[in-house]
C-alpha cells in the first residue's frame, strides 16, 4: 500500500490511513526458502508442550541410519516405522536448563517429495513430534539436543524454527522465525545442543493476534466483503410489484426503514458465520475447503442477481444468515487448521470473531452513510446495477478459479482493484454529495 | 440529458484516478533500487542476481579462452608480481566505466568471501561475468589467467580451469539450463592492482574458484580454492575439439594415496563420521579444526609420502610455475606433520567418499557427492585452504 490519497474528509481520511497501515503492519515481511540438504526443525508452541513437525531429506538419513531409507523410499513407514520412532527418540532430547529430560513422542510419520532450487527434487522423512517438559517446567526455555543424522553425518544442518507460538501472537500464517542452526563446530569437532529461549508470551497477546487476525481476513477477504456490500446495496430501497408483475426496486424506503434493513442483513450474516466458525473450530463441523469457496463465490453471485432485481424481497435476513453459515465455514478452516487446545482456542474464536465483526462494522460504518445518502437520488440506480453487474462478474470469475484451481485474468484484476477500495470509497462518497446537492438544488 | 451527462463525467473522474492510481503502485517496484554499482571508493553494493546467460554465449566464451598464447605486448616487460599488476590494469583498462564500476571494488574480506559452489544464478557473485564481456576483453581477461596459471599440462593449472567451463557448458544441455555454463563465472577485482598493497583477482563460477591476494613484502594467498565437476565423464571443447575430465587425476591420486596404505595405515586414516560435503565450504571461514584427524604422514614410508604429495601438487601446481614451487615448498617441509584422513571408501568412488589432507599450513578436502543436474552419479567438490594465507591472512 504505498500509493499517495487524495485529500478526503479528515476523519474518513484518517481511518483510511488506519485501516491501509494496519494492513501494511500484518503482511509478513521475509521470505522463508526452504533449505536443504539440511533438516528443518519447525515447533509450534503450546502452553505446556511444543508440537514439533521435522523434515529430514532421505538421502542425508541414509547416509546416517542406513536400510536404504532413500533407495527403497516407497512403504518405508510400514517397512521400518517403529525402528525410525526409537532412532528418531534416541536423537531428539530436550532437557530443562538444569538437565531434567523432557519427554518426547513421535505420532505421524510420513515420506514425502519436495523441492527447491538449489537442490531440485528430493524426498524426505516428515515425523510429528510431541516434546512435553518434566511437570512444572517452562515450556520456552529448553537445551535442545537433537543429533537427528548430524550424529553420524557431520556435513548435516539442522535449521530449527517457531512456525507458531499463539501466546507471542505468532501463526502458522506467518513466516516461520528462526530460533538457530544445530551443526558441527568445526573448529572443536563436536555438537553442542541448541539453547531455546523463548520470549515470554501472555494470553492477551494472543488474543490480541486473533482480534488482528480477524480483523485482516475481512480486510484481505475481498469475496467475504464483497458479498456483504452487494447484499446491502438495495437495503435502503422499496420494492414494486409482487403477485402481478415482477419484483423491482423502486425508491428509497426512508432512513429508519434502510437502517432497520440493514441491521437484520448484517446481523443475520453475524450470527450464520458465528454458528459455522464455533462448530467448525470446534471440529464438529468439517467440509473440504473446495466446495465451501466455491459457495461462497455463488453466494456473491446470488446477492449480486438480488441486487439487479429481487429474487428474495424481504427474506434478505434469511438469506444474509444462510450463506452466513457458508462463510463462516471458510472463517472456521483458520482457526482450525491452527490445532489450539481448548483454552486459547475459545480465546481465539471469540478474539477472531470480534476482529471480523469489527472489521465488518468498519466497512459498514464507512460505505453505508454513502449509500443511503446516494439511494435517495436518482443516479442510485446506475450505482446499484453498476455495482451488481460488477460484482456478478467477479463473482463468476472466482466460481471458475474455484473449480479449475488456476486463477485468471479477472480474479487477478479483482484482487489489484481491491487495492484501490479507499479510492472507491472516497469516488462513492464524492457521488453521493454530489448528486444530494444537486437534488437538493433541483428542489429549491 | 443533462443528468446522464454528469454521470458520465463522474464515471470519467472514476477511471482516471484508478489509472492515476495504478502508476503510483507500480512506481516502487520497477524504479532503481537503492542499492546501485559500487563506486571506487565504496565497493559494498548488493550482488546483482544472475538472470541466466545462452549457451552461444557461454560457448564463444571457452572458444575464446581456448587460445592459451598470450596476445599482450605491453607487460612483456616485467615479472612475477609486477607482470600481474600490469596484466590486471592491462583487462581494466579495456572496459568501459560501467564495466569497470561493476568489476572493480573495495578490498575487504566480506567482498573477498563472495564466493561459492553454486552457480551464480543460485548465489550471487560481485564482478563482472564472462558473458558481457567483447572478444578484446575476454583476451585480455584470458591473458592475465594464462600468466596466473599453469599451462600446458592436460586436466591441471589453466587446462583444468577451461576443462571447467567446458563442463558447465555441458550441464546447460544437461537440463541446467541457462544458469549454467562458463559464460556465467564472474572476475572481481578487489582493490588497486599494486605490487605493495593489498588487493585481490577474484574467478569464481559454479564448480570453480580461483583466489589471489597479493600484500605486498606482506606475501600472497591463492585460496579458498574450489574444484569441483560435473559431469565427471569426459567433456569435449565443441571449438577445438580438446576433451576434459578437470577433477579426474585427483580422484585417482587421492585413491592411490589410500590404497597405498596397509590396513593398520588405512584403519588410523579412517574417520567414523560420514561426510556428503566438505566441511570448510564457502562461508566456513577460519574454521580450522584444533585437533588433527587421522594418519601422520611422518609416520610413512617413502614412497606413500611421495603419493600424499602428488594429491598436493595437483592443486598447488594449478598455479604459475614459479608460484607453486615455492608454495610447494612449503607444504613439502610440512609433510610430516601434515595428516590424511577419510572416510567411505579407498578407491573413491562411491558417493560420501571423502578425503582429507590437514597439515601445519595445507588443507585439502575432497567429496564424492550426488549431483542436483545429474542424478546418481557422484561428483567431486573439493577445497584447497592454508591455515595462514587463507584470504592472504585476512580475517
Amino acid at each position: 500500500m504505498k500509493q499517495l490519497f487524495f485529500p478526503v474528509s479528515r476523519p474518513i481520511g484518517w481511518l483510511m490511513v488506519f485501516l491501509i497501515s494496519l494492513l501494511a503492519t500484518l503482511l509478513p515481511d521475509v521470505a522463508f526458502a526452504h533449505p536443504m540438504p539440511n533438516s528443518v526443525v519447525l515447533l509450534n508452541v503450546h502452553a505446556n508442550r511444543i508440537e514439533a513437525e521435522i523434515q529430514i531429506p532421505l538421502v542425508e538419513l541414509q547416509a546416517a541410519y542406513g536400510h536404504a531409507v532413500n533407495d527403497s523410499s516407497a512403504g518405508l513407514i510400514e517397512r521400518l516405522g517403529p525402528q525410525l520412532r526409537a532412532y528418531l527418540i534416541q536423537h531428539i532430547r530436550p532437557q530443562t536448563p538444569d538437565g531434567r529430560p523432557w519427554n518426547v513422542s513421535i505420532s505421524e510419520l510420513a515420506v514425502q517429495e519436495t523441492q527447491n532450487p538449489i537442490n531440485g527434487v528430493y524426498r524426505e522423512l516428515t515425523a510429528q513430534a510431541q516434546l512435553v517438559p518434566p511437570v512444572g517446567a517452562d515450556v520456552r526455555q529448553f537445551i535442545f539436543y537433537y543429533d537427528v543424522v548430524l550424529h553420524q553425518v557431520v556435513t548435516h544442518k539442522i535449521l530449527v524454527s517457531v512456525r507458531q507460538d499463539w501466546a507471542r501472537g505468532q501463526i502458522a500464517d506467518d513466516q516461520p522465525v528462526q530460533v538457530g542452526i544445530i551443526s558441527l563446530d568445526i573448529v572443536n569437532n563436536r555438537i553442542l545442543p541448541l539453547n531455546v529461549n523463548l520470549e515470554s508470551g501472555s494470553t492477551w497477546t494472543g488474543f490480541q493476534s486473533m482480534l488482528k487476525l480477524g480483523m485482516r481476513h475481512i480486510a484481505e477477504g475481498t469475496d467475504h466483503l464483497l458479498f456483504l456490500l452487494v447484499l446491502l446495496l438495495p437495503a435502503p430501497l422499496l420494492v414494486h410489484g409482487g403477485t402481478v408483475r415482477r419484483f423491482s426496486w423502486g425508491s428509497f424506503g426512508g432512513v429508519r426503514y434502510s437502517l432497520i434493513h440493514l441491521l437484520q442483513i448484517v446481523t443475520a450474516f453475524t450470527v450464520g458465520h458465528s454458528i459455522t466458525l464455533l462448530a467448525g473450530s470446534l471440529g464438529w463441523v468439517r467440509l473440504p475447503s473446495q466446495p465451501v469457496e466455491i459457495l461462497i463465490a455463488v453466494s456473491i453471485l446470488v446477492s449480486a442477481v438480488h441486487a439487479l432485481r429481487p429474487l428474495f424481497p424481504g427474506r434478505e435476513a434469511w438469506v444474509a444468515a444462510g450463506f452466513g453459515l457458508v462463510h463462516g465455514l471458510a472463517f472456521a478452516s483458520t482457526l482450525a487448521n491452527l490445532q489450539l487446545d481448548a483454552g486459547p482456542m475459545a480465546l481465539s474464536i471469540l478474539g477472531f470473531n470480534l476482529g471480523i465483526e469489527l472489521m465488518q462494522l468498519v466497512v459498514i460504518g464507512l460505505t453505508v452513510p454513502w449509500l443511503i445518502l446516494l439511494s435517495r437520488t436518482s443516479a442510485y440506480r446506475y450505482v446499484r446495477i453498476a455495482g451488481a453487474v460488477l460484482a456478478s462478474i467477479a463473482a463468476v470469475a472466482w466460481v471458475i478459479e474455484r473449480i479449475t484451481g488456476q486463477s485468471n485474468i479477472l480474479t487477478k484484476s479483482v484482487e489489484q482493484v481491491a487495492g484501490y477500495a479507499p479510492y472507491v470509497l472516497v469516488v462513492l462518497a464524492l457521488l453521493a454529495l454530489f448528486f444530494t446537492r444537486r437534488m437538493k438544488q433541483a428542489n429549491v | 440529458m443533462k443528468k446522464s451527462i454528469s454521470f458520465g463525467f463522474l464515471l470519467a473522474v472514476l477511471v482516471a484516478i484508478f489509472f492515476a492510481c495504478q502508476d503510483h503502485a507500480v512506481d516502487p517496484g520497477t524504479g532503481p533500487g537503492g542499492t546501485t554499482g559500487p563506486g571506487s571508493g565504496t565497493g559494498t553494493m548488493g550482488p546483482g542476481t544472475s538472470s541466466g546467460v545462452s549457451i552461444e554465449a557461454s560457448l564463444t566464451v571457452t572458444a575464446l579462452m581456448s587460445n592459451t598464447t598470450s596476445t599482450n605486448t605491453t607487460c612483456s616487460g616485467s615479472t612475477g608480481l609486477a607482470n600481474v599488476v600490469c596484466l590486471t590494469n592491462a583487462f581494466l583498462s579495456t572496459l568501459d566505466a560501467t564495466q569497470k564500476n561493476t568489476a572493480q571494488l573495495t578490498y575487504s574480506l566480506a567482498n573477498a568471501q563472495k564466493w561459492s559452489n553454486l552457480p551464480a544464478g543460485l548465489s550471487a557473485r560481485y564482478g563482472v561475468n564472462l558473458a558481457s564481456l567483447t572478444a578484446t576483453q575476454l583476451a585480455a581477461f584470458r591473458n592475465l589467467m594464462v600468466a596466473v596459471l599453469a599451462l600446458h599440462t592436460a586436466n591441471e593449472g589453466y587446462d583444468e580451469m577451461l576443462g571447467n567451463l567446458v563442463a558447465d557448458n555441458v550441464l546447460y544441455y544437461a537440463g541446467g539450463g541457462t544458469t549454467y555454463g562458463a559464460g556465467n563465472f564472474y572476475v572481481s577485482i578487489l582493490g588497486t592492482p599494486s605490487t605493495s598493497g593489498l588487493w585481490e583477482i577474484l574467478f569464481t563460477g559454479h564448480h570453480y574458484t580461483q583466489p589471489y591476494t597479493f600484500n605486498g613484502p606482506s606475501g600472497s594467498g591463492y585460496t579458498p580454492a574450489f574444484r569441483g565437476v560435473e559431469p565427471t565423464s569426459v567433456v569435449s571443447n565443441t571449438a577445438t575439439g580438446q576433451s576434459y575430465q578437470s577433477m579426474e587425476q585427483e580422484r585417482v591420486a587421492f585413491a592411490a594415496m589410500l590404497t597405498g596404505l596397509s590396513s593398520g595405515e588405512q584403519t588410523t586414516a579412517k574417520l567414523s563420521s560420514t561426510f556428503s560435503d566438505i566441511v570448510l565450504g564457502p562461508g566456513q571461514d577460519w574454521k580450522f579444526p584444533t585437533t588433527k584427524a587421522g594418519l601422520r604422514v611422518g609416520d610413512l614410508s617413502t614412497d606413500k609420502q611421495k603419493l600424499v604429495q602428488e594429491a598436493i601438487k595437483l592443486y598447488v601446481n594449478d598455479l604459475d610455475a614459479t608460484t607453486a614451487a615455492s608454495v610447494l615448498a612449503k607444504y613439502t617441509s610440512e609433510l610430516a606433520n601434515t595428516y590424511i584422513a577419510y572416510s567411505g571408501s579407498t578407491s573413491v568412488t562411491a558417493q560420501n567418499d571423502y578425503i582429507r589432507i590437514d597439515g601445519p599450513s595445507v588443507w585439502i578436502e575432497f567429496s564424492y557427492q550426488g549431483g542436483v543436474i545429474i542424478r546418481n552419479t557422484p561428483h567431486p567438490h573439493s577445497v584447497w585452504r592454508d591455515r595462514t594465507t587463507d584470504y592472504g591472512g585476512t580475517k
